[in-house]
């Protein structure tokens, strides 16, 4: 056999020889026995078992997800009536309003304060009616007084000679009101108003000091905390109003 | 010789060094490819030992009989007939005789062979 006849033999030899390998590895595979007993088979089962229930509760919370999500489609007007709700709430004074408004500072007149003397001023409920008076006349939407919120049946009254804000005393000057207007050009005409206001002059006479502060961009009035109670009002009937 | 035993043998490492593995269901190719493969390989030693042997019969050999088996398992796979036992059949038969061939020469080698020793 010459050199190249070798060569060619030689190089099918290899091929062969791949190809057994090949075949021979893929043949043996490791012969692997189940030797598992009745009680591991059960494990095993109860492992596959927990899968498949986890699986279908996936399965279902997806489902059930999505339906949620059809139905919400066909009930707009359950979202409808959310905002509706929340409109109200923000207009009975449920929420924490932000907005452009002015911030007023009650405190007492510093050169009033004799040393040696307890410092007697008091707002009294009076002049802060007539100062919410006076600022809702001027645009004011929303007003707190000491981080009281001010609604529609909020009560400004004497007990035992404290001034009470539904509730809440006001017993340390300084306080502040805060006051939201509709836009920072309100909070403007505002803020004129209070400046020429005969309030000020009043509050001076109690020893008090009313200071307004420059019209803000971004003022923040809490929500009101406690419940409403509504007792005198009752819903309208379907007749005409007006026929008294 | 002993160069294609060598070339089989390094052959067979690089198969297992390599770790390859084709999928289950084209083992069944591979197999008859084997047998044909090898079937040729004898063949061509016996020819070679009885001085006939040509490198393109012997080449072209190798490759149409493994494409030859292969496909023909493919169609018997096909048809669902079981076509491959034929080539197993063929090869095998082949082989058997390939080899009985290749031992009777070496035989009578052999023993010419120690005629000459006696002889000298």
């Amino acid at each position: 056999m010459d050199k190249p006849k070798k060569v060619s033999f030689t190089l099918i030899a290899v091929i062969v020889g791949f190809m057994i390998a090949i075949q021979f590895q893929t043949i043996k595979k490791p012969v692997e026995r189940d030797t598992r007993d009745i009680w591991q088979l059960r494990e095993d089962l109860l492992k596959e078992k927990e899968l498949q229930s986890g699986l279908l509760k996936e399965i279902r919370s997806n489902e059930e997800k999505l339906s949620a999500y059809e139905s919400k489609r066909k009930q707009s007007k359950e979202e409808v009536l959310k905002e509706t709700l929340n409109e109200l709430k923000a207009e009975a004074g449920l929420t924490d309003i932000t907005g452009p408004g002015i911030i007023l500072k009650i405190e007492p007149v510093y050169e009033e304060i004799k040393l040696g003397e307890p410092v007697t001023a008091t707002v009294s409920p009076d002049l802060l009616k007539r100062l919410q008076n006076e600022l809702n006349m001027y645009g004011a939407k929303q007003v707190s007084i000491d981080g009281q919120r001010v609604i529609n049946s909020t009560v400004i009254r004497d007990i035992n000679k404290e001034t009470k804000i539904d509730g809440h005393a006001i017993k340390d000057l300084p306080i502040e009101i805060h006051v939201v207007t509709d836009s920072l050009k309100n909070a403007e005409k505002l803020y004129n108003h209070m400046q020429v206001s005969k309030s000020a002059e009043e509050f001076f006479i109690d020893n008090m000091r009313l200071t307004v502060s420059q019209p803000k961009p971004s003022v923040t009035v809490p929500a009101y905390e406690n419940p409403i109670r509504v007792l005198n009002m009752n819903t309208a009937g379907d007749d005409k109003g007006g026929n008294t | 010789m002993w160069l294609p035993i060598m070339g089989m043998i390094v052959g067979i490492f690089l198969g297992l060094l390599t770790d390859i593995r084709i999928p289950e269901e084209y083992s069944n190719y591979l197999s008859i490819a084997v047998l044909a493969a090898l079937d040729t390989l004898f063949g061509g030693i016996r020819a070679h030992l009885q001085n006939i042997y040509d490198e393109k019969v012997f080449v072209s050999g190798f490759f149409f009989n493994i494409l030859l088996a292969a496909s023909l398992a493919f169609l018997g796979v096909h048809l669902g007939v079981d076509l491959y036992l034929a080539a197993v059949f063929a090869f095998g038969v082949r082989l058997f005789q390939n080899i009985a061939v290749i031992r009777r020469i070496l035989l009578t080698k052999w023993s010419t062979n120690q005629q000459k020793t006696e002889k000298n």
